[in-house]
């Protein structure tokens, strides 16, 4: 029952007699020449939506059941019976500006320079999903079980053994096979990437040709994504909600710190504390934490790298003017105080360089609801909207150990602490009109991905969240009003879950730019979306 | 029904999602650490390496072994390779040596060998030891056996032997069914016996029986690449046997015309699509027959030399004019003048039909009007020209040839006392011990379980909860039933519920024998993996409940394997339509699959009726029974999609398929849905006089007509056949699943 044929020949359909031109059109019969890369080419008009590709794919990689390099979408258009409804098969776009690559803080992207294939490194990867961000298509997906991100590398391995990739291989109508096209012939004029239900393929320069049904029909010429009713909410990435208002809440702590001359040992210790949490977490999002340190590596391109690097600086700049607000109580008579106040502008600048960067990541054009100016401003104000509070309740614990620290003999600068309720209120107005802008501006855009995060903003879901989002704004400025002094912690613990409660919106709400999908599928977990 | 909350958990990695996978690896403290830190990126399970065969892949589906076997899903019958890895199945790839697919697999196919390890196997004998609310137990082999032949005796013996149904299936080998049907009819001595296939393609049985005097799909594939015109009716093939679209469009110059109310995949890939009213296939079919008969296009010699009732047939469809089949059918005048013009000038034309036909109260009849258009222009018997019913189950073939339901094994008649001694001498038994009458068909035996007749069920490899049409009166038919026996490879199904016993059965892949598929290619299947647990092949059950019943000897003389009755079923087939003695075992293997009877039957238009010529039949259309009204004014289709089979019991077990169409859904027209303010995605509930099945989610679109609804039938959790119509074709016994009356609420928003 063993099969006795001892080889197989390479293409599947050689054996079955198929004509030695059909063979040849799946993958290419001649080397690569200088300038030129292999690409997909996908024939719509071939493919009868068998997903046999999907599950070709899986098998080839050996990948989970939820993770699929290539994915079937649905395409529909047209009135009964006058109706057409067409498919997309599509891996990676192995585009020749590739925005995984460019956004990578660790160099585990390369453009294959003997293929032109977008390569992704496993052991390079840390885990950071920046590129799952920044890939218009969403191609790459994290995968939990290994940490880190994977992709179609068009079979690569098997088409340098003149094999044909698994997802040709597979399909029944031969719509997948692999061509060559020359870079910058393709990046003149790259009209033929294009099709209903893609993202515009200039952004990065796909490189997938697609062969459409001619339209002419009605239905062809309308032909449009089906998956748009039930867009699932994103991930929330609660490390990173953590992180970005830690971290935001110890930049605005420091600068209030700074401005009403509070740099004292024990206020430092604090703030310095709260950095050192904030930091610690934000490596938790990562797939691969023990690695973070990597990401420092792409500073010169990737805001990722930027971010850690400024941050880390900070942290630093922190670390040391701590360490010098202390020295006079240290037994070698280092008197390093007056060290402290440039170390904390130093600390100053890294941070609002970091914030920057920060902001900077998820200005990115995959992600079109992130990528608007109210991001950055969002971020710059919640730093102010959750400092300002710390700042003033802070006071208590440094008071107390100030007092303790006397006591015993130790002779430290006494902080002193003050309420700054109209600034607060200044601050969250501009804040919650931020928000209100950006819900506006995502409201009457003419960006579907806009209106989609609106809808998943307004639906049932999350309208309640952004409510109470804003009433925590509101309520922390109360509660700096009040008199009684212990009130100060109810506004810090207000603005916190104002922002909070914000950024896991800004998270989960964001709608990316991807290709259609089918109508019926797995939506993941992340629940239901708001029509 | 509590089975549908049973989530299984994976077993194995490759059938796994992530999060499960990290379950599975059940990491120790260390591990959990370093996977937390991410010091270990899991690369060692996510290498690749070189296959042999097929080259560059990851190593986790490398195989030491492959084996040859035919596809266990559909009726397509492709050819193909399992690896096994150390014994465990480890990849599944599309033969390429075989002429059926040549190499290539649908999604289905290609994730099979995942079916084999699937968490939901049925593992050991379970029984019921005090009435349906106790709960299945464990037990041994013995005492499920011993139960099962004393209770079934017990009760024949108090109620006659015809009160035992069995209700089989076509999922089982061709030498399994020829065990089973000696077992039921001369161990069991019932004749209540059917098979699932009469819920699928009983009516082009019959069909054909009304047209040729013999069931037996007259073409093969290579027709459908060859035909000039190829006239696909009610059969979405695309999705249901996705590995034949690749013969059609092969050949510039062929017509692809697809019959069918929805536009399917399959109307999508025609050059011509018919957008016809509900079970106007008839009308339109006699029309085109009016068309060639007033123009001459039919061939004359032919129908002089090979068919009767032509001067019947001729004053019948002088009704159907243009004008009236406009009316009936919804087509233009000049769509069914182009149509029948391009038919007849065609120098050969195929038709193919699946359930869109089969699965109507006239069923029969309509394949018999196919049947008519065939013999009209001589497009039978030569290559291209064949009216073909693609069949629905992997060896519903076999079934129909060997199993001793509809008829006589070898395609003998019940009816014909020559038959009957010619088997019977085969046999070495008294030509009285066979029956001399059909029993009870499928939804005869429900029936008859509901009046009382029938008291003790034994069903084979099939799932009717989801799968009968009309729940209710199955679950009436259950429920007064004494004694059911359900015998399946997984556990639980939810027939199960009702079962009082439960018998592990080995499935695909565990056994060795042949499937025979919708082109009569007889295709070899092997096994490369042993059954779960308990789990026992059908062949050895079957033997091991004759034992019991004291008449293996007689019935079974000598047997061990089920190699042994392919050689009695050899001889028994000899001479027949279906003649099986032509080739061995091995023969069959080494060639992809033969065909019985050769590449096409009736080549020399001499039909096995009384006088040697086919009969033409006027065949009247009539409007489907439950004609929708102001209270259930939608009429219900369903159907199929791609990535399941039947009744979910293996594809629901596939993850990665299970995760593309996890649910059910209804499609209906954007007009219906603005009339009645419902949104994409909206969970509807459908009702009809029936029941109701509610939370379906809601799929507007223009691929169905206003006034149709379309729905899969695949869900339990949504079991479209809750609401469809317990009407039976009244010649093949085949439900009507595709017409029925509902109306749509809306249960929640979106």
């Amino acid at each position: 029952m063993d099969t006795d044929s001892a080889e197989l020949v390479r293409l599947t359909l050689l054996e079955g007699g198929a004509s030695p031109q059909l063979v040849a059109s799946l993958i290419p019969s001649r080397p690569l020449e200088e300038g030129e890369q292999y690409r997909f080419h996908f024939d719509m008009t071939k493919c009868i939506g068998c997903r046999s590709c999907e599950v070709a794919c899986n098998e080839q990689n050996g990948n989970p059941a939820d993770i699929k390099w290539r994915r079937v979408g649905e395409l529909e258009g047209g009135v009964y019976p006058q109706v057409s409804r067409t498919y997309l098969s599509m891996g990676c776009n192995h585009c020749i500006s590739a925005d995984c690559l460019k956004g990578c803080p660790v160099d585990a992207y390369k453009k294959d320079p003997l293929t032109g294939i977008v390569m992704h490194s496993a052991d390079a990867c840390i885990g950071c999903q920046y590129c799952v961000w920044n890939c218009p298509y969403s191609v790459p997906q994290f995968n939990p079980e290994r940490g880190v991100v994977g992709k179609c590398d068009m079979c690569r391995e098997r088409l340098i053994d003149n094999r044909e990739p698994a997802c040709a291989n597979a399909c029944p109508e031969n719509a997948i096979q692999i061509e060559i096209v020359n870079k910058i012939a393709w990046t003149e004029d790259y009209s033929l990437a294009e099709s209903p239900g893609m993202p515009a393929a200039g952004q990065t320069i796909s490189t997938t040709r697609i062969t459409l049904p001619q339209s002419s029909t009605a239905a062809t010429a309308w032909l449009e994504r089906v998956d748009t009713g039930a867009i699932a909410l994103e991930h929330a990435h609660s490390s990173l909600v953590v992180m970005t208002t830690a971290m935001q809440a110890s930049f605005g702590l420091l600068c209030g710190l700074a401005l009403v001359r509070n740099l004292d040992a024990v206020s430092l210790l604090l703030l310095l504390l709260v950095t050192a949490a904030a930091l610690n977490v934000s490596v938790f999002h990562l797939g691969r934490p023990a690695y973070a340190w990597r990401a420092l590596k792409m500073w010169r391109r990737s805001w990722l790298s930027r971010e850690v690097l400024c941050f880390t600086l900070f942290f630093g700049f922190v670390t040391a003017a701590t360490l010098c607000a202390w020295t006079p109580l240290l037994p070698w008579h280092l008197q390093l105080q007056r060290l402290v106040a440039p170390l904390a502008w130093a600390a100053i600048a890294s941070g609002v360089a970091g914030t920057y960067a920060s902001a900077s990541i998820y200005l990115v054009k995959a992600r079109p609801s992130w990528n608007m100016v109210h991001t950055p401003l969002d971020f710059f104000l919640s730093s102010a909207l959750v400092g300002i509070p710390l700042l003033s309740v802070l006071a208590r614990p440094a008071l107390i150990i100030t007092a303790f620290l006397h006591r015993h003999g130790f002779e430290v600068a006494r902080p002193h602490f003050t309420l700054y309720p109209r600034l607060l209120a200044l601050t969250a107005g501009v804040w919650i009109l931020n928000q209100m802008v950006r819900v506006a501006r995502l409201r009457a855009s003419a960006i579907f991905e806009h209106r989609a995060s609106f809808h998943h903003l307004r639906g049932e879901q999350l309208w309640w969240c952004v409510a109470l989002s804003w009433i925590c704004a509101l309520q922390a400025v109360l509660f700096l009003f009040a008199p009684l002094h212990w009130m100060a912690l109810l506004s810090l613990l207000a603005a916190t879950a104002a922002v909070l409660l914000n950024r896991y919106l800004f998270f989960v709400s964001v709608v990316p730019l991807s290709m259609g999908l089918t109508f019926i599928r797995d939506r993941g977990t992340h629940g239901r979306a708001a029509a | 029904m509590s089975f549908i909350a049973k989530k299984n958990t994976a077993t194995q990695r490759a059938n796994a999602t992530s999060e499960e996978r990290i379950a599975l690896a059940k990491p120790t403290l260390l591990q959990r650490i370093t996977r937390w830190l991410g010091l270990d990126n899991k690369s060692s399970l996510y290498r690749y390496a070189h296959d042999p065969r097929f080259g560059y892949i990851s190593e986790s589906r490398v195989a030491d072994k492959w084996t040859k076997t035919t596809c266990g899903y559909c009726s397509v019958g492709c050819g193909m390779l399992v690896g096994t890895k150390d014994g465990k199945p480890v990849a599944a790839r599309g033969n390429p040596d075989h002429p059926v697919n040549l190499g290539k697999l649908c999604p289905k196919g290609l994730s099979e060998h995942l079916i084999v390890e699937a968490p939901g196997r049925a593992k050991q004998p379970m029984l019921r030891r005090n009435g349906r609310t106790s709960p299945l137990e464990p037990v041994s082999w013995d005492e499920a056996l011993d139960v099962m032949v004393s209770r079934i005796g017990s009760i024949q013996q108090e109620h006659g032997r015809e009160s035992l149904g069995v209700i089989s299936t076509g999922q089982l080998l061709t030498e399994e069914f020829y065990t089973l049907g000696k077992l039921v009819q001369l161990g069991f001595r019932t004749s209540n016996y059917d098979g699932n296939t009469t819920l699928c393609m009983a009516s082009a049985v019959s069909g054909y029986k009304l047209s040729f005097g013999s069931d037996g799909p007259p073409g093969a594939y290579a027709d459908m690449e060859s035909a000039d015109v190829v006239l696909l009716i009610g059969a979405n093939i695309a999705d249901n046997h996705p590995i034949l679209c690749n013969r059609l469009r092969k050949r510039p110059g062929q017509l692809l015309i697809v019959v069918d109310p929805r536009v399917t995949k399959t109307a999508m890939m025609a050059d011509m699509h018919l957008p016809v009213k509900p079970r106007s296939d008839i009308a339109l079919i006699n029309g085109i027959a009016h068309i060639l008969l007033r123009d001459g296009l039919i061939d004359r010699s032919y129908l002089a030399h090979h068919a009767d009732g032509l001067d019947d047939f001729i004053s019948f469809v002088a009704d159907y004019t243009p004008e009236a089949v406009s009316k009936t059918t919804g087509l233009s005048v000049a769509v069914l003048e182009s149509v029948a013009s391009l038919y007849g000038h065609a120098k050969s034309a195929f038709i193919g039909w699946t359930m869109g036909v089969n699965h109507s109260t006239q069923g029969a009849m309509t394949v018999a009007a196919i049947n008519n258009l065939s013999l009209l222009t001589g497009n039978i018997g030569r290559p291209g020209g064949a009216p073909f019913s693609i069949t629905g189950q992997c060896n519903a073939m076999g079934s129909r040839e060997a199993s001793f339901t509809s008829s006589l094994p070898g395609y003998r008649k019940f009816e014909s006392e020559e038959d009957r001694n010619q088997l019977a001498a085969l046999w070495n038994v008294a030509p009285n011990d066979l029956p001399t009458r059909r029993g009870f068909a499928y939804p005869d035996i429900v029936e008859a379980s509901v009046r009382g007749e029938v008291k003790a069920l034994w069903i084979i490899a099939t799932n009717p909860v989801v799968s009968f049409p009309n729940h209710n009166l199955l679950k009436q038919a259950f429920d007064s039933a004494e004694f059911i026996v359900v015998q399946d490879g997984f556990y639980p199904t939810p027939t199960m519920e009702y079962a009082d016993l439960v018998l592990p059965a080995a499935i695909w892949g565990e056994k060795e024998g042949t499937y025979t598929n919708s082109e009569r290619r007889v295709s070899k299947v092997n096994a490369f993996a042993v059954p779960p647990g308990e789990a026992r092949a059908d062949f050895d059950i079957f033997v091991a409940i004759a034992e019991r019943l004291g008449v293996r000897d007689r019935i079974y003389p000598g047997w061990t394997s089920t190699h042994d009755a392919w050689l009695e079923w050899q001889r028994v087939s000899a001479g027949r339509m279906c003649d099986y003695s032509g080739f061995t075992w091995q023969q069959v293997e080494d060639a992809g699959g033969i065909q019985w009877g050769g590449e096409r039957l009736y080549r020399d238009g001499i039909f096995p009726r009384a006088n040697g010529r086919a009969l033409l039949h006027c065949v009247p259309c009539i409007p489907f029974a439950e004609q929708p009204d102001a209270e259930f004014n939608f009429i219900l289709n369903t159907g199929r999609t791609v990535e399941h089979w039947h009744t979910r019991t293996k594809t629901g077990q596939v993850k990665l398929l299970d995760a593309m169409v996890p649910n059910a859904w209804l499609e209906m027209n954007p007009i219906d849905a603005e009339r009645l303010s419902l949104r994409q995605h909206d969970r509807i509930t459908v009702t009809s006089r029936r029941a109701s099945v509610p939370d379906v989610e809601l799929r507007i679109t223009g691929i169905v007509a206003p006034g149709q609804v379309f729905m899969p039938f695949h869900f339990a959790e949504h079991n479209s056949n809750l609401v469809t119509l317990g009407d039976f074709d009244p010649i093949s016994r085949e439900p009507n699943y595709k017409q029925c009356a509902v109306r749509i609420e809306r249960t929640s928003w979106n």
